[in-house]
């Protein structure tokens, strides 16, 4: 809002200094013509001066020059005075024009009435003659003269004008340099706000990403690894969360869950998500039942009915290698043995939708085996194509990736990140735990 | 206090008369010697009969300035003349801003000596007091 008024402030500035501009130009360019029209008149004067002198000339002297002279000066004359005259009628100086008119009536009677009968008799006494040349002259000056103060007032208003133009424009570029500068200080006054209130929020988040962060502890008889990425690109927490907890000496609780929604709002429900499991693992060791008191904590808590979460939970014993888990609509949990990378089965439908009781099932590991956790980020992913990813390009990238869990995790979202051309269109979380046989190891 | 804005009231008066007679005064004074001389371009001189004719001439249309030409006298520029007399501002024309003072002169050379007339202030030049000797 305020980058678009200062957009129309600048607009309106701009458009102000050219209109001045072409005002003032237009103003130059009437001063110039009046200029020239002055010059012009002075040049009327002196073929006016002309053609009297051509006509003594003539006759003192009776020399055809002066005839020649004269009729040069005649024509002269007359396109001066058109010239004049347009420039007047230009500027609609009906006074002047009038006058012009008057004075050229005169000079057209003055060539009838005094030049004409001087050079036809030029031998004879002209007293009376000269007379009425007198009179044409005079008058023709006075004439003339009133020509010239008409130009020349017009001239001066011009320069008024032209000296209010400019201090007008000066005016305005100081009112409008004084908004801007105003502009400039509320801008910056406003952007060091907010910048502050950035500052702070991100340092709450930082705050918020520590406490939601999803974490590992390390296991006996196991290697973890585990990778992180979230769609915003500059928060380090989102909608998906895994989680490894030891319950007891042997026991292990293993945790991956998708939360539907990005952001900052998701990932206050994934810490409820690991915080609560955790509270009801340690009073039940079955992942199914776990599943089953959280679905009934979630629909109490959680307000939002559009909100739903699939979690996959299990309870790895790390001494006999046996695997209990329930997966509520979460598809994404393989494990990868020698033999190939196997799909674990969804055993109930997802969180927060219908309270409906959670399987439980049992997998027994073997040594090197490695369960291989991951949120719909993994399945989902899109190349630049638009192709998704599905369980079977999962499998596939599974299969041909590291043996150990941390490059293998690192790998999987380095992929998605190439599959995508860098652009996450959801978070994705990665959790491998790769088993040893402890007989074996101790063997 | 009263008498002290009446001092100041006739003051101003004082003043304002003061300007108004040397606004009305001739710069040229009788007994004077001139030169006739109109301008570069035209500098033959007219001097009339009559000052009022004068004006006539001065104020009026070209045909009725024409009617008056018998009235005036066409001197050559350089003609010598003696002031008699001058009435300040008593010409004014409808293309000129400022009146114009009519000179009284008597012709003192050349083939109109001793004629007598009425001149415009603009046509008539001073002579140096060492020419006039």
């Amino acid at each position: 809002m305020f980058t678009v008024f200062l957009v129309i402030v600048l607009a309106v500035a701009v458009q102000g200094a050219f209109q001045t501009r072409a005002s003032i130009a237009q103003t130059f360019a009437r001063q110039s013509r009046i200029e020239q029209a002055q010059v012009t008149l002075e040049e009327l004067l002196r073929l006016q001066i002309d053609e009297e002198n051509s006509v003594r000339g003539y006759i003192l002297n009776r020399d055809l020059f002066y005839l020649q002279q004269y009729a040069a000066a005649v024509a002269s004359f007359d396109r001066k005075e058109r010239d004049v005259r347009l420039a007047l009628e230009a500027e609609h100086l009906n006074g002047a024009l009038t006058t012009l008119d008057q004075y050229a009536t005169l000079q057209r009677q003055w060539r009838t009435q005094v030049a004409q009968p001087m050079l036809a008799r030029p031998d004879r006494s002209m007293e009376e003659i000269d007379k009425q040349n007198k009179a044409f002259s005079d008058y023709e000056n006075r004439t003339a003269d009133a020509i010239r103060v008409a130009l020349a007032n017009t001239n001066a208003a011009l320069a008024l004008s032209t000296q209010t133009q400019i201090n007008q424009t000066l005016y305005v570029r100081a009112f409008w340099l004084l908004v801007f500068g105003l502009m400039t200080i509320l801008f910056n006054a406003y952007g060091s706000r907010v910048s502050k209130e950035l500052e702070e929020e991100r340092t709450t988040t930082e705050i918020l990403q520590r406490a939601f962060r999803s974490q590992h502890v390390p296991l006996p008889n196991c290697e973890v690894g585990s990778a992180y990425l979230s769609a915003s690109s500059h928060l380090a927490v989102g909608g998906d969360v895994f989680d490894v907890y030891r319950l007891s000496g042997n026991l292990a609780l293993v945790l991956i869950a998708d939360v539907s929604g990005k952001g900052v709002d998701a990932a206050v429900i994934t810490a409820f998500i690991k915080f609560t499991i955790r509270g009801i693992a340690l009073r039940r060791r079955d992942p199914g039942a776990m599943l089953a008191e959280f679905n009934t904590a979630f629909a109490q808590t959680v307000e939002n009915p559009y909100l739903f979460v699939s979690m996959f939970v299990g309870v790895l014993d790390t001494q006999t290698l046996q695997l209990r888990y329930a997966s509520a609509g979460h598809d994404s949990a393989f494990v990868r043995r020698s033999t190939g990378v196997q799909q674990l089965a969804v055993t109930g439908p997802v969180l927060g939708v219908m309270e409906e009781p959670f399987e439980t099932k049992t997998l027994f590991l073997e040594d090197g085996d490695m369960l291989v956790l991951a949120t719909d980020g993994l399945t989902e992913a899109r190349d630049r194509s638009g192709e998704q990813l599905h369980e079977e390009g999962a499998i596939r990238l599974i299969e041909q990736g590291s043996m150990h869990p941390q490059p293998l995790a690192d790998e999987l979202i380095a992929r998605v990140k190439e599959l995508g051309g860098n652009t996450m269109r959801d978070d994705l979380a990665i959790l491998a735990i790769r088993v040893r046989d402890p007989q074996v190891s101790d063997a | 206090m009263r008498r002290a804005l009446y001092a100041f009231a006739i003051v101003l008066a004082c003043v304002a008369m003061m300007q108004g007679a040397a606004a009305a005064q001739c710069t040229l004074h009788s007994g004077a010697r001139v030169v006739l001389y109109g301008t570069s371009d035209d500098p033959d001189v007219f001097v009339w009969d009559s000052r009022f004719r004068m004006r006539a001439y001065a104020r009026g249309s070209f045909d009725q300035a024409r009617a008056l030409l018998p009235h005036a006298l066409l001197v050559e520029a350089g003609t010598r003349a003696r002031i008699v007399s001058c009435v300040a501002g008593f010409v004014e024309s409808k293309y000129s801003d400022r009146p114009d003072d009519a000179i009284g002169i008597v012709i003192v050379n050349g083939r109109y000596r001793g004629r007598g007339g009425w001149v415009l202030q603009t046509d008539v030049r001073s002579m140096l007091r060492h020419l006039t000797r």
